[in-house]
């Protein structure tokens, strides 16, 4: 039965047990953001360990992708702090204890140690697949183009693409796209992977093909932090998975204990609207009573 | 540098001709869009004649230059047999042809926009195909094209101070009479400039604010 | 009503002329006022406010205003400020002046029609503001943009036909004359026609093989 609740159980605040407490590669604390009036992360504290694969879950709204996005500094987060790799992200104190924005290579020396996957995937058009791969590569990285090349095609080999190599984006599969994204992603070598719905737009029937890729990278030890509203990826691969309502972790845990032992009453909701939304054949526990 | 005696003498004279210009752009605008219905309704007919005759229409009118299309009118006419064509007739005969053209440009894509289905059912309920036009496509492409039909309008108004070649009293006419009169060149221009500007820039505007209020409905 | 084209062959020196005159104000105002126009579009992207809100004052003044009335303004207008400059020069700076400010508003929307996530990607793969410009922005903006920069140009060209009223030597003042001094309207006319159909032709068509060579990408 896809719901079982036991009433014993309770969620635990803490950080997923089982993964490692050496210092965390991720590190945020009492992070805060606001556009204007409204409150769209509180309080957010979190570590992400090495190897680790946290998967961010909650309705639309609830701030799950604004937090994702601070942690490359997409967003700039205006209360608390994010570490990566125990380097402040995105800010600088100064000598008088305020703080200002982090420059611009300060910026990229944190951000180095990322890959980010978009929900629009955010290829660049006017470049084939393997343009996108090795453009960092030789402007960033200062590769030569011939070595450029050849790492690209071993990424791209790893997403299954590498037939695909000199093919503009238009022209690829909304899923082939997106496997693309996340080549180019790899390429850079990063240490961390942020992927933003990474399968939000697409297709369900290409929904898979980027799912076995990111199944396959965290089988490797990738380090991923995953917004996803794939409860089945969340449930079959995080170590721990985040529930966020309204701009706050409301409860977090293992992937059993959110999905099954859950007794918090917005989660509970948000995961039977789920199984409503998506079981067919299946009866729900409410027809059954 | 700048003389007010002579400015303030010449309002009523700018003033009796921005009428003259506000009436040759607005007839003009108004036969334009009667040809625009006829000509992009030809573009989008079954038949290829009628359909190569639009789009050649279309071609010229477009692919001229207005101030020659006024020679051509203003010199052939009498050839024509058309001896006594006013110059407020051949302008506002002149600016209608032109805009035509841009107009019905307009309208193909606001009509072409329409889903066909729409028309399939009228026609099911037995509605002619005139009727369909006017009653069914027309108004959602003109609502749909509004803001680009109110800055075809500025465009109108600007173009319309060619008419002055055929010898119409508009703005600019007079406004090159004043100078040849007391040589004040620069002084009579701007103020011209700035009437033009009077007009066109809150119709701008005006149109800006249609286009976001459109888009904001479409979203 | 005769037809006689030898009015046209008798004069050929003269109207092969008038036709370069009318190329050269055409492109050489052209490509002044695209250059002025990524310069104001530049500013306006990278100026501060004040320098922002001036621009925006003007670019609306010059859309506001007649491109005849620009025209006398600068050539009968010119002198009272001591600027005598000949029909040819007023008219290739007119052209210029006038389109730079509907250059600029092509090339600001432009900017702004390449998606910021593309941005976002770049700057996260540690790109420089100036890479993501070089690379990213401009390339695709150029081909967005191309549509509206050949339209401009089919516009411009016919806005050459206006200088004739300032007296600069080209087509439309040539012909005309030449109508005028032999009562042979129909045939002058005819070919001043032709003329402009042909060249905004050919404009349009170089600006469609344009589109699909370098848009290849963004066909499906």
């Amino acid at each position: 039965m896809p719901l079982t609740l036991s009433p014993t159980t309770t969620i635990s605040t803490e950080p997923a047990k089982g993964a490692n407490t050496a210092t965390p590669i991720i590190h945020l604390s009492a992070v805060g953001k606001r556009y204007g009036n409204h409150q769209v992360l509180s309080n957010i504290n979190l570590d992400v360990h090495h190897s680790e694969v946290v998967c961010l879950i909650g309705p639309s709204g609830s701030g799950k992708s604004t937090l994702l996005r601070s942690m490359a500094f997409l967003e700039e987060y205006d209360e608390g702090e994010i570490h990566i790799e125990g380097r402040l992200l995105g800010w600088e104190i100064d000598d008088r204890g305020r703080r200002k924005h982090a420059g611009r290579n300060r910026l990229n020396q944190a951000r180095r140690n990322l890959g980010i996957v978009f929900q629009q995937f955010n290829l660049w058009p006017h470049m084939t697949a393997m343009g996108n791969v090795t453009e960092a590569l030789v402007r960033v990285r200062r590769m030569k183009r011939s070595d450029a090349e050849k790492r690209a095609m071993t990424v791209l080999e790893k997403v299954g693409l590498a037939e695909k190599a000199h093919q503009y984006p238009a022209r690829l599969s909304g899923g082939q796209q997106q496997r693309v994204a996340i080549a180019r992603a790899l390429a850079m070598e990063p240490k961390i992977m942020l992927f933003d719905e990474p399968t939000s737009a697409l297709d369900p029937e290409l929904v898979g093909e980027v799912l076995a890729v990111m199944k396959q990278l965290a089988l490797e030890g990738m380090t991923m932090v995953v917004v996803t509203h794939e409860m089945g990826f969340a449930a079959q691969v995080a170590n721990s998975v985040v529930f966020l309502d309204q701009g706050s972790i409301v409860a977090r845990g293992t992937p059993s204990e959110v999905f099954r032992d859950t007794q918090h009453p917005r989660l509970r909701q948000f995961l039977q609207n789920y199984l409503d939304r998506n079981a067919f054949w299946h009866t729900t526990p409410e027809q059954e009573n | 540098m700048f003389d007010w005696p002579t400015f303030v003498f010449s309002l009523p004279l700018l003033g009796k001709a921005l009428l003259i210009t506000l009436q040759t752009s607005l007839l003009g605008n108004a036969f334009g869009f009667v040809i625009a219905i006829l000509i992009s309704s030809m573009q989008l007919a079954k038949m290829p004649l009628l359909r190569r005759l639009g789009g050649s229409y279309i071609f010229i009118f477009r692919g001229v230059p207005l101030l020659v299309q006024l020679l051509v009118i203003y010199y052939l006419a009498p050839m024509l047999g058309l001896p006594n064509l006013s110059p407020m007739v051949a302008a506002v005969l002149a600016l209608s042809l032109c805009s035509g053209a841009y107009i019905a440009e307009i309208l193909r894509g606001g009509l072409m926009a329409i889903p066909p289905g729409q028309r399939e059912a009228a026609h099911l309920l037995g509605m002619s195909r005139p009727a369909i036009l006017l009653r069914i496509e027309l108004p959602q492409a003109v609502q749909s094209t509004l803001p680009s039909l109110v800055n075809e309008l500025v465009l109108l108004i600007k173009a319309s101070a060619l008419v002055s070649v055929v010898g119409l009293a508009d703005l600019t006419r007079v406004a090159q009479n004043l100078a040849a009169s007391d040589y004040l060149f620069f002084q009579h221009y701007l103020v011209l400039a700035g009437i033009y500007c009077l007009i066109n820039i809150p119709l701008t505007m005006f149109g800006r604010r249609l286009e976001r209020h459109l888009q904001r409905s479409l979203a | 009503m005769t037809f006689d084209l030898t009015i046209i062959t008798a004069n050929a020196g003269a109207i092969w002329n008038a036709f370069l005159v009318t190329i050269y104000t055409w492109l050489a105002g052209s490509a002044l006022g695209i250059v002025a126009g990524l310069v104001i579009a530049a500013l306006m992207l990278f100026g501060g406010r004040p320098l922002q809100l001036l621009l925006r004052g003007v670019i609306e003044l010059v859309r506001g205003t007649p491109f005849l009335v620009i025209l006398f303004l600068v050539y009968y207008g010119g002198p009272a400020f001591g600027v005598r400059l000949g029909a040819v020069t007023a008219g290739v700076l007119c052209i210029a002046g006038y389109s730079s400010v509907y250059f600029a508003e092509i090339f600001r929307s432009g900017f702004a029609a390449v998606p910021r996530g593309q941005l976002e990607a770049g700057e996260c793969l540690g790109l420089s503001r100036f890479d993501l410009l070089w690379r990213v922005q401009l390339p695709q903006m150029l081909v967005l943009i191309l549509p509206a920069i050949v339209n401009m140009l089919t516009i411009l060209c016919k806005e050459t036909a206006v200088l004739s009223i300032i007296t600069v030597p080209e087509l439309t003042a040539v012909l005309t004359g030449i109508g005028t001094r032999t009562f042979t309207f129909i045939e002058t006319l005819l070919v001043l026609c032709i003329a402009y159909l042909l060249l905004i032709e050919i404009t349009s068509r170089a600006g469609r093989w344009l589109e699909r060579r370098v848009g290849t990408y963004l066909q499906r």
